[in-house]
């Protein structure tokens, strides 16, 4: 037999049971549109990071205390000291706690910090102002919104001038920041920043969570790192303060990304063996129904290597057509995912090969054994099967 | 055409075997017209199925169309039924999902000929068998002699010398038997050798050949004409 007339017997016995084999599709539709839509929103997450690294540059240094050492407002003025006047360096006291508008209650990420936190970068102001130096000094409760916490307590009016209660105490709204949106930054949306000394009384400790430095520039922070490394090395030993430049903690972040992104496509590929067993399934019904046409064609002269084609071309031809439509799908419900999820879906060619390649192998996987099986049939019971 | 020397076919049963065939030996000459007759359990079908090769002998020889075929292997085999041999069968064997057409092209599928070529020699032969106007037919849309005319037209569209017709008037009523039988005197008289097996004397005595088996052994053949 011919490779075309192999494909058209093939074709036609796909075609003869149209609906069953659709159903037979589903799995491998399913399986090959979940692998690319997925995998394209790992990607958008995690190119969303490394957009961000490439814009910011890394001239930001994270010094976190760690192993018994801890930090307190005192220590600004030591690595300031430490350091180039040009270097900016901005304190935060991370907590979290429960946040009402009177009318709205929900939770919300505090940071205490100083008047330089948005010179850091990353951040604008939509309404109002950030906190002053005075409002450190004369102690006043007073707080800036992130954009999300600013819709969900005051439902997208201006805040500004309004009230709120944290922990229990009173504060008055000066100012709400833009949204940052998707990446690393996103949680500043629902951080409420206070003045650094009320925190530290808040919260009812002085010490740091972390202490972030600016620099001028990357060379500035690869000196300004090894410079702080030493002199906590120096001073508390070896690895009790990290110090880590924005690339580090990012580049970290985006290996979480990656790892998530193999995640996905990993229980993508699952529900495509899925649909390979499905496929399977089908073609050892399809064997079992055309045993008679089996024992047929062996009479007219068909070998054991012609029946063995005809059917490994019939599931092929069900699982590649399957995966041709599930890549359609695919694209189609990328397009339609910031409708959805928000996150931009970033496509990767890879991924449709990938689909491809697995949708071609189940094919040829679990159609290997119903093939020859149908080829292994005597041609006497065959011809008498009555099913 | 045929000839078969000391056939002996045993079927395993259990730890007993069964002897289907005690060696059986005959020839059949090309051109001839032969039935082989019998009871059923007589062995005539295990006889026919190994003549057309869809059963091998345990011990024997079985010489077709000059070549000694009893250790063909099924590769050989396929290609031997598909040019040598044409099978109408008691039940049809038709491909329900197929038109009379395509069934009727299918052995030239194992043949490698083109489409084109296929459709016409299929046309061909059922125009031969008086169904040129039922191309597109499926098989549930013809009558029972009408199916076996398709098969007849399926085992002649290849031009083999040879065709095996296991009962062709067994599931049909004696007027259309007739007209089958009719059509392979007509097929054997355009050179075909055509061998009938049938248990009906009936169709037995309109054949020049008559081979009668009993408890898997020959015991009685006879010529005529």
């Amino acid at each position: 037999m011919s490779w075309s007339d192999a494909l058209r017997v093939a074709w036609s016995g796909m075609w003869g049971s149209k609906l069953r084999s659709l159903l037979t599709m589903l799995g491998v539709i399913i399986g090959v549109a979940a692998v690319i839509v997925l995998v394209a929103i790992g990607n958008g997450a995690s190119q969303a990071v490394s957009s961000r690294i490439e814009t910011l540059g890394s001239n930001l240094l994270f010094v976190t205390p760690g192993g018994g050492t801890t930090f307190t407002a005192s220590q600004v003025a030591a690595i300031q000291h430490e350091l180039p006047m040009t270097a900016l360096v901005v304190p935060e006291l991370n907590s979290g706690g429960k946040v009402s508008s009177g009318t709205t209650v929900g939770p919300a990420a505090l940071t205490g910090t100083t008047p330089q936190y948005p010179a850091l970068g990353g951040i604008s102001i939509a309404y109002g102002s950030f906190l002053t130096a005075q409002n450190l000094t004369a102690l006043q409760h007073v707080a800036v919104l992130g954009a999300n916490q600013a819709l969900t307590l005051f439902n997208g009016s201006n805040p500004v001038g309004e009230h709120i209660t944290i922990l229990g105490q009173t504060f008055r709204v000066i100012g709400v920041l833009n949204p940052v949106g998707q990446g690393p930054g996103a949680s500043q949306d629902n951080t409420i920043f206070i003045p650094l000394p009320v925190a530290e009384f808040l919260v009812g400790s002085d010490s740091l969570s972390n202490i972030v430095v600016k620099t001028s520039s990357p060379t500035a922070a690869s000196l300004a790192d090894s410079l702080l490394t030493n002199l906590y090395t120096n001073q508390y030993g070896a690895n009790a303060v990290t110090v880590a430049s924005e690339d580090q903690v990012l580049s970290a972040l985006s290996a979480t990304h990656a790892t998530f992104t193999d995640l996905l496509a990993g229980t993508a590929a699952i529900s495509l063996l899925v649909g390979g067993i499905g496929i399977m399934n089908i073609m050892l019904v399809s064997v079992t129904e055309r045993t008679r046409e089996i024992g047929i064609r062996r009479a007219l002269g068909a070998t054991r290597e012609d029946i063995v084609l005809q059917f490994l071309l019939e599931s092929m031809t069900i699982s590649l057509t399957g995966g041709l439509i599930g890549i359609a799908l695919g694209f189609g419900l990328m397009r339609l995912s910031p409708l959805i999820l928000k996150s931009p879906a970033v496509f990767s060619p890879d991924s449709v090969v990938l689909a491809f390649v697995f949708s071609t192998a189940v094919g040829l996987g679990f159609g290997l054994y119903p093939a020859i099986k149908a080829s292994r049939l005597d041609p006497i019971d065959a011809l008498r099967y009555s099913g | 055409m045929i000839r078969i020397k000391n056939l002996i076919k045993d079927y395993p049963m259990g730890r007993e075997t069964f002897r289907a065939l005690h060696g059986v030996s005959f020839h059949i000459a090309q051109g001839r017209l032969a039935a082989i007759i019998g009871q059923s359990g007589s062995g005539k079908t295990t006889l026919l199925n190994i003549l057309g090769g869809l059963d091998t002998p345990t011990a024997g020889e079985y010489w077709l169309d000059g070549k000694l075929v009893s250790q063909f292997d099924q590769v050989d085999w396929s290609h031997e039924r598909n040019h040598t041999i044409g099978f109408v069968f008691q039940s049809f064997n038709l491909v329900p999902a197929l038109s009379a057409r395509d069934n009727v092209a299918m052995p030239l599928i194992y043949r490698r000929a083109p489409l084109k070529t296929r459709r016409r020699l299929a046309e061909e032969a059922l125009r031969q068998v008086g169904l040129g106007d039922r191309l597109h037919h499926r098989p549930t849309q013809l009558s029972g002699g009408q199916q076996q005319r398709v098969a007849i037209a399926r085992a002649l569209v290849g031009n083999p010398p040879l065709i095996l017709a296991d009962e062709p008037t067994g599931n049909l009523d004696s007027h259309t038997g007739e007209e089958i039988i009719e059509l392979l005197r007509h097929l054997n008289r355009q050179g075909h050798t055509v061998v009938i097996v049938t248990h009906s004397p009936e169709v037995a005595s309109q054949c020049q050949e008559i081979f009668r088996m009993q408890d898997g052994r020959l015991v009685a053949s006879e010529a005529t004409g």
